[in-house]
């Protein structure tokens, strides 16, 4: 991984092959998640993370709320999966985000980070694994590695912000 | 405090009821283990419009009392401001201010 970098309004990384690869599958699972029928996916810890309720305590306004959003959240999530996977380079390669494409971007990594993170019940005493001997600890150096993408995006994204001033 | 966005009504209710329905609501960000510090301070920046120390400070907040108010107003904006937090993956909800 090249770490983002601003640069001339552009933010600017790169991934290698595997990385790109990585990122693809990790894109459709996350879309095919997204798109499971309800009812199949009913108190799914990683759909009630990234749809979480509104309201806690009132479940009349937590429904009401969820009515009212829910659509346009799925929807949202759905436009930046596909505004980053059009943007992922296939075969790894450069990658430089306009404002609208790292901002997809910056919010589709960190759902792909919350599902992992959910899935793994990541706790702030979790460590990056020492070897990648189970699937689990390869599942927990790819949310460490999400981990230092999504961070140089931020910082990326923040340096750009600050350059605007 | 009418305006031009309160509701209208003419609500039928106690004293009581009545204190409580001055009370504004408010937007609340939840401390989570997964969202990056950096991240929750940047998205308070740029959906807020908070300048930098005051979103550090709310960030702090939340990560350190684990719940942090970021907005209060109208139930109507809160949820708004809910929806607007769920789109970046933070960890928010809205309730009357207590």
């Amino acid at each position: 991984m090249k770490p983002f970098r601003f640069r001339h309004g552009d933010v600017v990384g790169g991934l290698d092959p595997a990385e790109a690869s990585v990122v693809g599958l990790l894109l459709d699972q996350l879309e095919m998640l997204l798109e499971a029928d309800a009812d199949d996916v009913a108190g799914d810890a990683v759909l009630e993370r990234l749809l979480p309720p509104g309201h806690r305590g009132d479940a009349e306004a937590a429904a009401e709320y969820r009515e009212l959003t829910e659509s346009s959240l799925r929807s949202g999530k759905a436009d930046d999966l596909a505004m980053v996977r059009a943007s992922l380079p296939e075969g790894g390669g450069e990658l430089r985000l306009d404002a609208d494409q790292a901002a997809a971007w910056l919010r589709s990594t960190n759902d792909l980070r919350l599902a992992l993170g959910t899935r793994l019940e990541i706790t702030d005493e979790t460590e990056p694994p020492d070897d990648f001997a189970g699937e689990e600890d390869q599942q927990l150096a790819v949310y460490y590695w999400l981990t230092a993408l999504q961070g140089s995006l931020v910082d990326a994204l923040a340096a750009g912000r600050a350059a605007r001033r | 405090m009418a305006g031009p966005l309160a509701p209208e009504r003419t609500p039928d209710t106690t004293v009581d009821e009545e204190s409580a329905l001055d009370r504004p609501w408010v937007t609340i960000v939840w401390n989570d283990p997964v969202n990056l510090m950096t991240y929750v301070t940047f998205v308070l920046q740029e959906l807020f419009g908070y300048d930098e120390p005051t979103a550090t400070t709310l960030m702090l907040q939340v990560h350190h009392e684990g719940k942090a108010i970021v907005s209060s107003g109208p139930r109507e904006r809160m949820e708004h401001d809910t929806s607007r937090l769920h789109a970046y993956g933070l960890w928010a909800s809205f309730q009357r201010d207590s």
